[in-house]
């Protein structure tokens, strides 16, 4: 198929979608022109293509687009496009534009389709539910094709973190391994590595996830830790796990295990990619049912996140989802522009921003929130308490929190990931007990902590329309399941509009 | 610091005059939660007194309890009316979570407001206000902080305040070197019919882990750290009166 022209896969959901009609409605609801020009939707390594400076894909929700400054970028012999290890997949193989730089579980069902399950995003190190289950067939992969989960194999039993030495206070035991990687020959906690399952996280926005509000981690009480390449504090926000504090030390990461490549990365691979990562950003730049969210004063899409400082705190500043407060007083002349849909959903948007910040609820249980802080437990708050960055929405403080998403009895009964128990050998958990069984016990697999099990770093809330399913090991298979989750965790008793304002919020970031 | 028999004073008995303004209480309970709703943390925390079947409003400490967990209850009777959560009010107050583990008593508002909540006067400004540097001149001096009874983790929008202003100094005033003297009330007192003592570990803890923050936030400065146990208490003003909560520390020592 030529370059600049739709593909197929992306003319049916224009059709489906019925986006033309929704996106002429006029200058209250266009801003520019979005989606048609787009190129092949998928990026394979070592294409080659230029890398515009302004991308658009369509979504179920939408539009994302990708803005990159000082853009175009020749992708061509550029260590993020392509295949440097020995895989054949590059880092873009699972930070897909048009996924808002992270990966869908659609398109890896459409790659597997398309490619009969060749393509190197199925490598049998991380894209089959284990390397050694049979790698032709679609079930070796069914944690892919499903729920968008990559194997996350980590060493088992941790021995140091920021810098020092660690000896954790916990023992951890197999309990279910549906997949073999957690037992057998070389595998598990007893052959030191523990095999988990998770998403990618979205390589656009970075600066966000890179800043510092203050120098404090008040969830594990000390200064924030020191970046060992400048010596400036680190966020923690970067990793499902907060196993690596910056970008080099991420893309090492990466770059060995996803990559597999042998080798170690070049200073000069390093800086070109970290170079590509902190100049691209991606949101959500038109609504299906909303049209342009730059319109009628809204400053949804990604130029308010290049133009805007990271790290602000919103109860301080500017209030987390004020870009579409002006959606919430629409003028008569105004709405006389837009269609009665199109007015309902933007107002429906501006309610749900209110209903993110405001809709307060008992909050119990949640490690990082509710201990070891002092908020108390329970505490009452709302979304934004823990999602309190303006205009990204993750934590401004390193936001290692425990939803319980991968840790029962809160997370869903799901028997195709491995379980394992995890026994506090000092203190208790604060909230689950000596003994907890978990999917994956997160950042305590990194900080050695039995206080820690379960915590998974808060991440943007950017181009989530792009990025089903969600939460770190796919629970939410859409928006409205995310809603859900939150609803049945904490009894919040949202109203029906409450929750179809806050999917609706959510579909426009 | 004051004399010893200020300190006497300060540590006078408590449930006997409990409902005098400014005596001290000290008890061990189980929390109770008002959901009150005001807003954000908004809600409200009781603990009744087991000695005098008092129930008390515990809403201004800076850690806040675990309603599944025990509680140390420590304050002076305030004067503030007991209109917002339905009990006399503690203020200043620190409530320490205990191992033991407790009914959980959740009630609802039953018309009481709560507290919108107002930032406290202990609160950090985000990096990216300047400090004003502190004027010389610069000679030996003493920060302390502060911890939950059998603690060693910093109390937010507490402690990271007293040292956000001691670093502030300490980039200033350039010393040669830091002494952290972490201390524990290891003399076991009974209160509420219990027994209670630090751990003689926790001193070294606080020590450890006030030299691990401040290695972070002043790379380079050497720091040694000591440890003390039979803590006595002190009057320092950011223990706010509360002999228990003064105890529970730790010093740094900028020595040039």
């Amino acid at each position: 198929m030529p370059r600049g022209r739709p593909s197929s896969a992306l003319r049916r959901r224009l059709l489906l979608l019925g986006l033309p009609a929704a996106v002429l409605a006029g200058a209250a609801t266009q801003s520019v022109r979005v989606g048609a020009d787009a190129p092949d939707r998928w990026w394979s390594p070592g294409e080659g293509r230029v890398f515009p400076a302004t991308l658009d894909y369509t979504n179920d929700h939408g539009t994302i687009r990708t803005l990159v400054v000082d853009g175009p970028i020749e992708t061509k012999g550029h260590p993020f496009f392509e295949p440097i290890g020995t895989n054949g997949r590059a880092c873009v193989t699972c930070h897909q534009p048009a996924d808002g730089m992270s990966l869908s579980a659609r398109t890896a069902r459409e790659r597997w389709d398309a490619t009969g399950g060749k393509d190197p995003l199925f490598a049998a190190i991380d894209g089959s539910n284990c390397p050694t289950l049979p790698q032709g067939e679609r079930a070796s992969h069914s944690l892919l094709l499903e729920r968008g989960l990559l194997r996350i194999e980590r060493p088992w039993p941790v021995r140091s973190f920021n810098g020092k030495p660690v000896k954790p206070d916990f023992r951890i035991e197999v309990v279910r391994d549906p997949n073999g990687c957690n037992s057998g020959p070389g595998r598990g906690p007893e052959a030191g590595n523990i095999s988990i399952y998770r998403r990618p996280r979205p390589v656009a926005n970075l600066k966000y996830l890179l800043a510092v509000g203050f120098p404090f981690d008040p969830k594990q009480g000390y200064a924030l830790p020191l970046d060992p390449d400048d010596g400036k504090p680190q966020s923690g926000n970067l990793m499902a796990d907060n196993r690596a504090g910056n970008l080099r030390l991420q893309m090492e990461d990466a770059a060995a295990s996803h990559l597999q490549l042998m080798g170690k990365l070049t200073p000069q691979q390093i800086d070109r990619i970290r170079d590509f990562e902190l100049r691209i950003y991606a949101a959500q730049q038109e609504s299906v049912q909303g049209g342009a969210l730059d319109t009628l004063g809204a400053e949804g899409g990604p130029v308010k996140l290049r133009d805007s400082q990271p790290g602000a705190l919103g109860s301080i500043g500017t209030p987390v989802w004020s870009e579409f407060a002006a959606w919430d007083r629409i003028s008569p002349a105004d709405a006389a522009r837009l269609t009665p849909e199109q007015l309902a959903f933007r107002q429906s948007v501006a309610r749900g921003a209110r209903v993110f910040r405001d809709r307060t609820f008992l909050i119990f249980d949640s490690a990082g929130i509710n201990s070891r802080m002092g908020f108390g437990n329970p505490v009452r708050n709302s979304c934004v308490f823990c999602h309190n960055m303006t205009q990204m929405g993750n934590d401004v403080a390193p936001g290692q929190v425990d939803l319980g998403t991968t840790t029962l009895p809160f997370a869903d009964p799901w028997d195709d990931l491995p379980l394992f128990r995890v026994t506090c050998l000092g203190e208790p958990h604060p909230h689950y007990g000596r003994v907890i069984l978990t999917y994956d016990p997160g950042f305590a697999l990194t900080s050695g902590k039995c206080a820690d099990v379960g915590k998974i770093t808060l991440q943007s809330m950017r181009g989530l329309a792009a990025r089903a399913p969600y939460f770190s090991n796919g629970l939410a298979k859409d928006l409205r399941a995310v809603v859900d989750y939150y609803e049945r965790r904490y009894n919040i008793g949202y109203t029906e509009q409450e929750k179809q304002d806050l999917v609706n919020l959510m579909s426009v970031l | 610091m004051k004399s010893a028999a200020t300190l006497l004073a300060l540590l006078a008995p408590l449930s006997a005059h409990a409902a005098e303004t400014g005596a001290l209480v000290r008890f061990v309970s189980c929390p109770v939660y008002r959901d009150a709703d005001s807003g954000k943390k908004s809600g409200c925390w009781l603990a009744d007194d087991p000695a005098t079947g008092l129930r008390w409003d515990v809403s201004h400490s800076p850690y806040k309890p675990d309603v599944g967990m025990g509680v140390l209850v420590e304050g002076r009777v305030s004067a503030e009316a007991p209109t917002a959560c339905g009990a006399p009010v503690l203020e200043p107050v620190r409530t320490s979570r205990l191992d033991t583990p407790c009914v959980r008593h959740v009630l609802p508002a039953e018309g009481y407001p709560g507290r919108k909540f107002k930032l406290p006067p202990r609160n950090i400004q985000p990096l990216s206000v300047a400090r004003p540097v502190p004027p010389g001149p610069y000679a030996e001096r003493t920060f302390v902080t502060y911890f939950e009874f059998d603690r060693d983790f910093l109390v937010y929008q507490y402690d990271d305040f007293i040292i956000d202003n001691a670093v502030t100094w300490l980039r200033a005033a350039k010393p040669k070197k830091l002494i952290i003297t972490g201390y524990a009330a290891t003399r076991p007192e009974t209160v509420t019919g219990r027994k209670l003592a630090e751990r003689p570990q926790v001193a070294q803890q606080r020590a450890d882990a006030m030299a691990e923050t401040l290695s972070r936030l002043l790379p380079g400065l050497p720091i040694e750290t000591r440890a003390k146990l039979a803590a006595q208490p002190t009057d320092h003003p950011d223990a706010d009166g509360i002999p228990g909560q003064s105890q529970r520390r730790a010093e740094i020592r900028a020595v040039f």
